[in-house]
């Protein structure tokens, strides 16, 4: 039994060098004479260009052409040196809890604030602390979101996006009291 | 003034000629108008869709990347319209560009 599955295992192996000898032998005639090894590639080490938002772009010039591709993690988020975020609206201070309807004073500070940023186009973020359900707490950013964007259509300025993340993006420890305040926001990125 | 061209076309042709070779640091642009990459100047590029994207034209080379927000999504900031390109992507090379 033991033997057989030794044995099992040895022909899988097999298979899987062959295989890896296979792609190396493929990538080598790619390459052409620019191989300088078993499975090596031409050397395209990238310098970084950094956008007018801040944000670092991989960049080549291999002589002929340009090559140009934005610089994120592997989790997709953009490596930026400064943020776009022009406002973090503290949703305490807009609304009650649980509710999405803006109160006086905050719909009065959003209104002056979108009248005098001056940006291309705003994109609105709502975000929650941790309590509740996921799926509600995507509902709740989503309609208080929605709610500062109705202030910057009165306001009569460009929305390029409006979006309820949840929970899911905290910027602090849902741990502690001052935490969950933190992460209880309406983020305003301003597009210039 | 047909002097200055002919040398101008001169230093085309070797310039062009040096960059057939395997051309081993990619982080520079060599030439005429040689210069570190991160010194490129963008525009913006609107996209079919309406979403932006940074776009070079640094003489012989063009580079096109997207614009994202800091949560990685497309930025469409409805500056211009679609399949327009706006601001001073072509001003970062001495080389005149004819396209």
């Amino acid at each position: 039994m033991g033997k057989r599955l030794k044995n099992a295992v040895r022909t899988a192996s097999a298979g899987a060098t062959a295989a890896i000898i296979g792609l190396s032998s493929i990538s080598a005639v790619h390459a052409g004479g620019h191989t300088k090894g078993k499975g090596a590639g031409e050397n395209y080490t990238p310098t970084v260009w950094i956008d007018p938002d801040g944000c670092e772009h991989w960049v080549m010039d291999d002589g002929w052409e340009g090559y140009m591709t934005p610089h994120v993690t592997r989790q997709g988020i953009p490596v930026c040196h400064r943020g776009n975020t022009c406002a973090v609206m503290n949703s305490d201070q807009l609304f009650a809890t649980n509710s999405h309807r803006l109160n006086h004073a905050g719909h009065q500070a959003l209104m002056n604030f979108f009248r005098s940023a001056g940006a291309t186009s705003y994109i609105i973020a709502g975000h929650t602390d941790s309590r509740a359900s996921d799926e509600y707490n995507m509902r709740l950013s989503l309609n208080r979101a929605n709610s500062v964007a109705s202030v910057a259509q009165q306001a009569g300025v460009r929305i390029a996006d409006v979006r309820g993340y949840g929970e899911r993006m905290p910027r602090a420890s849902n741990g502690t009291h001052h935490g969950m305040a933190q992460n209880r926001r309406v983020e305003i990125i301003c597009i210039r | 003034m047909k002097l200055l061209k002919g040398a101008a076309l001169i230093g085309l042709a070797f310039s062009l000629a040096g960059c057939i070779d395997d051309k081993k640091d990619k982080t520079v642009d060599r030439g005429f108008d040689s210069k570190h990459l991160s010194e490129l100047k963008a525009g913006i590029w609107i996209d079919p869709n309406g979403c932006d994207h940074w776009i070079i034209d640094d003489g012989v080379e063009g580079y096109l990347s997207q614009r994202l927000d800091k949560y990685g999504k497309p930025v469409c900031s409805g500056a211009a319209p679609p399949n327009t390109a706006i601001g001073p992507f072509k001003s970062g090379s001495p080389v005149a560009d004819p396209i």
